[in-house]
């Protein structure tokens, strides 16, 4: 059998994925978290002394804790296999990532197995977003200096 | 999936209809004076869509919530309403915020009639949380 044949035998094999209905799901999931966030948010806006713009960090430590219990109750799997990016997208995900992590290394131990390998996967987002804000900062204040843009 | 196509344009038209609701939109709370001309003031800017203004002693606080769009350009909308407050009451501590949270207690001390000599205090306080960084 040649290369192309055996390509045209697996493209005819293969199901079609339904785009559609993934980014539907997405969507909806994704919207869902995000209404949830915006609950939150607007709870420690009106009990507790937090501005719109301070609130975002309690808003943010809460919707990790909330993906926290559901990573640990096995639920959040589940949310994931049927919303794909809408459930990895937000914060929720990266909370996901940090806590099964956590979860999968705790038998090899405290130090090595959960130290070592929390951030097997959220690593690269935290670098990568370190990075890039600091890239950010930096063009920003060259161009501020310049008298290019303000503050 | 079918009930879902049915239901989505009725909660859509719904929710249209009760955005519409014509409430109070522009609230001044205090001493009176000027009160028609800072509501004409605020009326004249098309990205505001929902004001509480509170005055006492000398200053005032004009708590501003912006239309949705405008929402992108809310610093930079503040600081101009600030700099249009400013130029029009120039002996008056005039201080304006965008931010929800000052206009839920702005409307908070409305509700409530926060009497004069608490309304000092409650007022810098929120003066205090709305220059709060992260």
């Amino acid at each position: 059998m040649e290369k192309e044949q055996y390509h045209q035998l697996e493209q005819n094999v293969t199901p079609k994925p339904p785009y559609f209905k993934n980014v539907a799901k997405a969507f909806f999931v994704g919207g869902l978290i995000c209404t949830i966030g915006q609950a939150v948010s607007l709870f420690y806006i009106i009990f507790f002394n937090f501005t719109e713009e301070t609130a975002g960090n309690p808003t943010v430590a809460t919707m990790v804790f909330f993906a926290m219990i559901l990573t640990g109750f096995g639920l959040y799997k589940k949310i994931g296999q049927f919303a794909g990016a809408g459930s990895a997208v937000p914060v929720t995900g990266f909370g996901n990532a940090v806590i099964s992590a956590a979860i999968e290394h705790r038998s090899e131990g405290l130090v090595l197995g959960v130290g070592g390998n929390i951030f097997k996967l959220a690593g690269s987002v935290v670098l990568f977003g370190v990075v890039s804000a600091f890239f950010v900062g930096l063009i920003k204040y060259i161009l501020v200096t310049l008298g290019v843009v303000s503050w | 999936m079918k009930l879902l196509g049915m239901m989505l344009p009725l909660l859509v038209s719904l929710s249209l209809l009760s955005g519409c609701g014509e409430k109070e939109k522009f609230i001044v709370y205090g001493s009176p004076e000027n009160e028609k001309e800072v509501e004409s003031i605020l009326k004249e800017q098309k990205y505001v869509d929902k004001t509480t203004v509170i005055q006492y002693d000398n200053s005032m606080l004009v708590a501003v919530q912006i239309k949705p769009w405008d929402k992108w350009k809310k610093a930079k909308l503040e600081k101009k309403l600030q700099k249009k407050f400013d130029e029009k009451y120039p002996n008056k501590k005039v201080f304006v915020s965008t931010d929800y949270k000052i206009f839920y207690e702005a409307n908070k001390i409305k509700r409530d009639q926060v009497e004069d000599n608490k309304l000092k205090d409650k007022i810098n306080e929120l003066k205090k949380l709305a220059k709060e960084k992260a």
